[in-house]
């Protein structure tokens, strides 16, 4: 094995991660958010991180509540049906967490000027909104050289690291979806960010996915570490592998609003379990997998 | 279509209504998109397509072409509601090369904490300053894009009050008609809000100032209910309608075929 990036989620997240930097999630409110990679931010009790995401769920409301990140660049912040997330509220509404608040296509037109070494791209979203002139360091009207209407100059951003959680990876890094989505967004800002962690439900051979190269949406080049972690998403989705766990979001969401309360959820589901299998334990163990991935129509 | 099924219905709820008013928005030729918590478009989408405008093309969750869902589940974004799509779109890059190209995707349904009298939506903060908000709102997520991307607006609002409806929002993530009158347009942008329908009436913008006009009032009613829920003066026609009420064919889908467990109420009383 010529690269072979297999490590732990401890020395992923040592390795890799610094104090201040600025972190991009996969995740779109309940779905698909790298949970493994974020707990042990939150264990490594890791400061002043900026996160990048589409639209952040418990993931955010974790990294708030736990005082890791003290900004945020991102399209919306919410659990859908489970309500807002109230730490991250209380944090921004206390001025301990600072928001970019982006459109989708400007956030989408950032990361792709990063990925491709741009000083920026343009949306024609957002003109007439308030969000250009609240961020007037990373948005700005330009006119179209061309001659026709302005369009909004969206400035590069390069995350310092993007945590990815997949389906299949191998050893060196090949990332493999099963047929899916590929919400939110494989396809741009793991290739914006410096590094890239991926945690994926299933570490396989390289002749594995030979068989199916058509599934591989990330070369290897661009992975710096590679820990396999299954039910890695929990408790968002992971479309077609599991659900969200309904029961475990709307447990945070009773408990999230009362400061000692959220800290005996945190002690039992983050800070207690010394391994992932310990964590699925606490969070009903083989019972809680089966029911999720159960075909229901929930 | 018999004549009973086009039979006004007796009884319906207020959600009933609001979905067939959505739905008659959306005809044959038209693509409709949801996003998060959307059980009153999306129910009145599937209400379309199994009525008037069975060729209304439905893309769900930005991500499932076409789905076929047993029934409107708990979330409007999770795979429950794309099941047996006829394809997969990756919401984030590519659904946006078809919302940005102009041809597609043209009518958007728009959900709003606050919504002002030249229909611009806030759904960012509540309070005068952005960075110590009062209330710290989910965020603009796609509407920031749809309000300038020449899209045919359509807000829905299950809680009419002055609270939701205000004279001018806090903060506009997504935009109206801006400050009114041919604003928008100056800027270059084409579509805008259409219409507005809540649980009391339903309202659309008068064509030179662009302030929110009442256009029907729902049965039982009356304007002055709607003034007094509105937080600003609406425009006020001699002749206020009443908002055609949901056939007996349409209820009876709402609650048998599309939504069973009544998801379409946990958007009201918030």
């Amino acid at each position: 094995m010529a690269n072979n990036k297999v490590t732990s989620i401890e020395e992923a997240i040592a390795a890799h991660v610094q104090h201040g930097d600025v972190v991009a999630l996969q995740n779109m409110a309940t779905q698909a958010a790298p949970m493994a990679a974020v707990r042990e931010l939150i264990r490594q009790d890791k400061r002043g991180l900026g996160v990048v995401v589409l639209v952040g769920g418990i993931a955010v409301d974790w990294l708030s509540f736990a005082s890791v990140m003290d900004r945020l660049i991102g399209a919306a912040v919410t659990m859908e049906q489970f309500g807002l997330c109230q730490r991250y509220r209380k944090a921004v509404e206390g001025g301990r967490v600072r928001v970019e608040e982006l459109s989708e296509t400007a956030l989408n037109a950032r990361l792709g000027a990063g990925a491709r070494n741009l000083p920026y791209l343009p949306t024609r979203g957002l003109i007439g909104t308030d969000l250009i002139k609240q961020n007037p360091d990373n948005l700005r009207l330009v006119e179209d050289p061309f001659g026709g209407p302005a369009v909004v100059a969206c400035r590069t951003l390069v995350p310092d690291v993007a945590l990815v959680h997949a389906h299949r990876v191998d050893a060196e890094g090949n990332v493999q979806y099963k047929p899916t989505t590929l919400w939110p967004d494989i396809g741009i800002f793991p290739k914006a960010a410096k590094k890239v962690i991926v945690t994926a439900e299933e570490i396989v051979s390289s002749d594995i996915l030979r068989r199916s190269p058509d599934r591989t949406v990330l070369p290897g080049f661009v992975v710096d570490a590679v820990v396999e972690v299954p039910y890695g998403a929990h408790p968002t989705s992971f479309f077609p592998e599991y659900r969200y766990d309904s029961d475990f979001h709307l447990a945070w969401a009773k408990v999230s609003r009362d400061d000692d309360a959220a800290q005996e959820f945190f002690d039992k589901h983050i800070l207690g379990p010394s391994s992932h299998a310990e964590y699925l334990s606490a969070a009903g163990g083989a019972a809680m997998m089966s029911r999720l991935r159960g075909k229901e129509c929930v | 279509m018999s004549g009973e099924a086009h039979q006004e219905a007796r009884d319906y709820t207020v959600d009933e209504l609001m979905i067939s008013v959505l739905s008659s928005f959306f005809e044959d030729g038209d693509q409709a998109c949801n996003g998060m918590a959307s059980f009153l478009p999306v129910s009145a989408f599937m209400l379309a397509r199994l009525t008037h405008a069975p060729g209304l093309v439905w893309l769900a969750s930005a991500t499932g072409l076409e789905p076929r869902p047993a029934k409107v589940p708990a979330s409007t974004l999770e795979s429950q509601l794309w099941s047996d799509s006829v394809m997969y779109m990756e919401q984030y890059g590519d659904f946006w090369n078809y919302a940005m190209n102009g041809r597609w995707l043209q009518k958007f349904c728009v959900g709003a904490a606050q919504l002002d009298m030249y229909g611009n939506a806030n759904n960012s903060v509540i309070g005068a300053d952005f960075h110590t908000p009062k209330v710290r709102l989910p965020g603009t997520a796609g509407l920031g894009d749809m309000g300038s991307l020449g899209k045919l607006l359509y807000y829905w609002n299950p809680n009419h009050s002055p609270r939701s409806l205000v004279e001018k929002v806090d903060f506009v993530s997504a935009a109206g008609y801006l400050g009114g009158g041919d604003e928008r347009e100056d800027l270059g942008l084409a579509g805008g809000p259409q219409a507005v329908v809540t649980n009391l009436a339903v309202l659309d913008f008068e064509p030179e100032s662009k302030m929110m006009r009442l256009r029907s009032a729902h049965r039982g009613v009356t304007v002055d209910d709607i003034r007094a829920a509105t937080g600003f003066e609406l425009v006020i026609p001699t002749d206020v309608p009443t908002t055609p009420e949901p056939t007996e064919e349409q209820v009876r889908l709402i609650r048998e075929v599309i939504d069973p467990d009544g998801m379409r109420r946990r958007e009201f009383g918030r």
